[in-house]
Formats: C-alpha cells, structure tokens, sequence
C-alpha cells in the first residue's frame, strides 16, 4: 500500500496559500477604504431569526458612527485617493487569486 | 441482456437520486454562514448555490476517475456480478443518507457512497475485489486530515482577517465589508462543491457503464450526457433541499461574525478545490464543519465546546461503516435470492424513500429534522461576547490609566497649592 504524502502537503500548502491570500487581500482592501474614509458599513440583506451579530438600530448607529468618522479624516484629498486606489489594486488581487485557482483546476 | 440493461437503468436511477440526495443534503454547506450573517437573502443564496453547483460540476471531473477507476478494482468481480453490487451499494449510501437526515444525525453523503460500495463489494464479491491502498488514500486518509486542514486554515485566516481591520482607536473597522466578500467566497464553496460532490455520481454511472460494456474502459472520463444529468441533478437538489434548512440556521450559527464566515467559506472553498484538483474525494459537511470550527476559535476568547465537537465526530466515524452494513445487507440479498433480491433491494429503497417522503410531508421543517451539521458546528464553539483585549490593547489601556494617574496627581498638587 502506497500513500502519496507528499499529495497531502501539496494540498494543505496550495489551500492554506490561496485563503491568506484571498482573506488578507481582501482584508486589507477593507482597510484601506477605511483609511479613504470610505467606511463599509453593509448591512444585512435580510433580518432573519438566523441572525444575531447585528440589529437594526445596531446597523443605523454603525452608519452614522462612519459618517462622522469619514468627516474628521486626517489624511489629506491626495492621500485619501492614494489608499482608494490601494484599496481597488487588493479587491483586484483577491478576484484575481480566485480566478487562477478555478483556471488551475480547469486546466489540470 | 435485457435483465442487464434494466439493473443498469436502476443504477443510474438510483445514483440520480442518491445525487439528488446529495446536493438536498449540502446546501447548508455553502450558505450556511452568509445566511446567518445576512450577506445574502435566503432565497438568493439557494438560487446562487444551486447555479454553481450546476457550473462546478463542469469544472474537474479528477474526483470522478477516482470513483470509477480506483476504489473497485474491476478486473476482480464479472460484469454479470457488478451491476447489482453497485445498485446494493447505491442502496447502502442513500438509505443511511435519509436515516441521518430524518434523525438529524451529522453525516457525510461522500462516505455514505463509499461506505456501501465498500460494504456491498466485500460481501457481493471478494475483499481482493477493494483496492484498500486508494480506499485509504484518496477517501480514508482525506476524511482524516481534510477537516483538520481547512479548521487549521480557517484558523489563521480569521486571525489575520481580524488582526489587518483591528482597530485600538475605537473608531469604525469597516468589517461589515465582509459581507459583500462573502457573497462571492459561499458563491465559491458553491462551485467547490459541483466539483467535487457531482462528481461522485458521475464515477459511479461511468463504473455502470463500463461493466455494462457501454463504455470503453480504457477511457475513465464521464460521457457528456452523465455529466448534464448530474450537474443538473445535484442542482436541482440543492434548490430543493435549501428551503428546509434556511429557518433552522438561527439555531445552530448564532454568533457567526462576516470576517469570520468569510475566512470560513474561503478555507472550504480552497481546501475543496485543491483536492478536487488532486482528485480526493472529499466530504465537503466535514470540511465547512471543520472550517467553523476553526474560525470560531480564531475569534478572541474562545473555547471549544468539546461534547459537540465529539457528537459530531461519532457521527463522522459511524458513517463509513454503517453505510457499509446497509450495502453489504442489501448484496447479501442479492447474494442469496438473485433476480428476487435486487427486486427486494428496490421494493426497500422506495419503501425508505416514500417513508421520507411521508415523513417530511407530516413533519414540517424543524431543528429535529433539517440538516444542519454546518449549523451544529458553529455551536462547537463558545465565543465570549466581550472577549478579552489584545496585548497591544492592554498596553493602550494601562498606558491610558497612567496617564489619568498622572493627572489625578497634578490636579490634586494644583489643588494642594491652591488651598495654601
């Protein structure tokens, strides 16, 4: 009986690889649009039983707290568009990552 | 011949329906968590789950070739024997499928298959007839380690998702945004599962025909039309099977936060796809399962609640063999009476599936009867609603308390020199 190890190592590399770079890229894309003052503040597409991380009022009171946050930023217009941009190149590599994992598996 | 071309018929009938079973089953898997987050609508998240699994199906078919050229080996039982194995099996799988489902048990559609296969072939043909070196490489060995990767890779990825938007300046951390990532992440756990669930069916209707000798056996690829049938099959039974699960989410996933359903979904979605492409034939409940698990304890001040991690477990453990027992009791019929037990097999797995269907239309959808492992996952997990602070918020805090010491003291110096 032969089991190829080495297969699983690939796998669990080739995973943990993809997720760091999708949730970091994305994570830092969040960031940098908090930085351009440009807080996200989605709230949820319904309010169902299921969900219990965030009420209405909660969701209103987060809007208003980004608002006031977006008024008092620091940075200058330039730097604003600066991590705008930013922010746009890591959504960018996020869908891109995810694209050539499908292409991958396609191509294989 | 034509009792042949009937038992062939039956098989893939019955491997439409376990397929069907399948994707009724998995739903939970991808739209659990943007569900329970609020990223998308109930009803879009069914629609958009049931489109690509529809898509994923069409994407790999590595998982298929490991069904139909792997587990079995087919020079070891004569074609006339075969059929009726794989219709036992099929059997097997699909009767322990709608037992844990009407039980409410936690289990896995994949090893439910490979349990009965596995269990119909070593009564109904020989145990030379299992290739155990890929039964343990590409189906036992996975089942192992795949949960425990994507826990370990949804671990890091909430940490460093949490740890990149973190604020200690109490200001707004945009972490809602997630929510919009998650549409596309559950999207990919989605098409994940086409490729890797779909397939499963696939390989079995290719093994049929290939005994059959409708097909070549020097080609392991699914024809075309197995591939339409079963990418629209599973389709239609994650649509179908969603609506059931939907209202039983609030249950299970109560405190499931968007980064860390994000992070959760992205750590299914790559462990799936990366071995699909490696052509593992996965679980894909055991791998989100194992993806909530770690997420939740990536959050800050969480513990496992270990009772649950191990019904969970026990669930995952019995599937393999039991569903193997059910398949090696429906061989043994077909074993002992022929023609009459392969009629007895299918009289007993439209018995179990009308009982279902009975079942179902008396019960109405309820904790008890939907299946909501990815759900009971999340409860494996205890996440403290005020967890404690980071270190580098600790340094903030004490920082901020020497100074508010430093100002008590000079006021009350100031004060102290006032009064003189």
């Amino acid at each position: 009986m032969t089991i190829d190890w080495v297969a699983f190592v690939e796998v669990f590399a080739a995973a943990l690889v993809a997720a760091v770079v999708v949730v970091g890229s994305y994570a830092v894309g969040l960031r940098m649009l908090v930085r351009a003052g440009r807080v996200p503040v989605v709230t949820p597409a319904e309010f169902t039983d299921a969900i219990t991380v965030i009420s209405e009022k909660e969701a209103r009171r987060a809007a208003k707290a980004a608002a006031k946050a977006a008024k008092k930023n620091p940075l200058t217009p330039a730097q604003r568009q600066v991590a705008l941009w930013a922010a746009y190149a890591c959504f960018t590599i996020c869908a891109l990552a995810v694209l050539a994992g499908i292409l991958l598996i396609v191509l294989k | 011949m034509e009792t042949a071309t009937l038992i062939v018929l039956l098989v893939i009938v019955l491997a439409l329906f376990f397929d069907f079973t399948n994707g009724f089953h998995d739903t939970a898997n991808a739209m659990a968590t943007p569900i329970a987050t609020g990223a998308l609508k109930p009803k879009v998240a069914v629609l958009l789950a049931a489109i690509l699994n529809l898509v994923g199906a069409f994407l790999s078919t590595e998982v298929s070739k490991t069904i139909s050229h792997g587990i079995i080996r087919e020079d070891q039982i004569s074609p006339p024997d075969f059929l009726p194995i794989i219709f036992a099996g099929l059997i097997g799988a699909i009767t322990w499928n709608m037992l844990t489902w009407l039980l409410g048990l936690p289990s896995s559609s994949s090893h439910a298959l490979f349990g009965g296969l596995i269990g119909a072939t070593l009564v109904g043909a020989s145990i030379a007839a299992i290739d155990f070196g890929m039964v343990m490489s590409r189906v036992v060995l996975p089942a192992l380690i795949a949960p425990f990767t994507a826990g370990v890779i949804a671990f890091c990825a909430t940490r460093l998702a949490y740890a990149v938007t973190r604020r200690y300046d109490s200001k707004p951390d945009g972490r809602s945004g997630f929510r919009w990532g998650q549409i596309f992440t559950s999207s990919l756990v989605a098409l994940a599962h086409g490729t890797n669930d779909a397939q499963k069916t696939m390989g079995v209707i290719t093994l049929a025909l290939v005994m059959a000798g409708w097909q070549d056996s020097a080609h392991a690829d699914p024809q075309l039309w197995v591939i339409f049938a079963c990418a629209i099959t599973i389709a239609l039974g994650t649509y179908m099977g969603g609506w059931r699960i939907i209202r039983t989410l609030g249950k299970g996933l109560t405190d499931v936060k968007p980064a860390q359903g994000f992070s959760a979904e992205t750590a299914t979605a790559s462990t799936i796809l990366a071995s699909s492409a490696f052509g593992f034939a996965l679980s894909t409940t055991q791998v989100a399962s194992g993806s909530v698990i770690g997420s939740g304890l990536g959050r800050r001040g969480s513990t496992v609640r270990w009772g649950t991690v191990g019904r969970i477990a026990i669930g995952w453990v019995l599937t393999l063999p039991a569903a193997g027992a059910v398949g090696a009791v429906a061989a043994l019929l077909v074993v002992w009476f022929g023609g009459w037990g392969i009629a007895v097999d299918a009289v007993l797995a439209v018995a179990v599936i009308l009982g279902l269907y009975l079942r179902s239309r008396r019960n109405e959808v309820n904790a008890g009867n939907a299946m909501s492992e990815v759900a009971d996952s999340g409860m494996a997990v205890k996440v403290k609603r005020n967890p404690p602070p980071t270190r580098r918020q600790r340094a903030i805090l004490r920082e901020e308390q020497r100074q508010a010491a430093l100002e008590r003291r000079r006021a009350r110096r100031e004060n102290g020199g006032g009064k003189r």
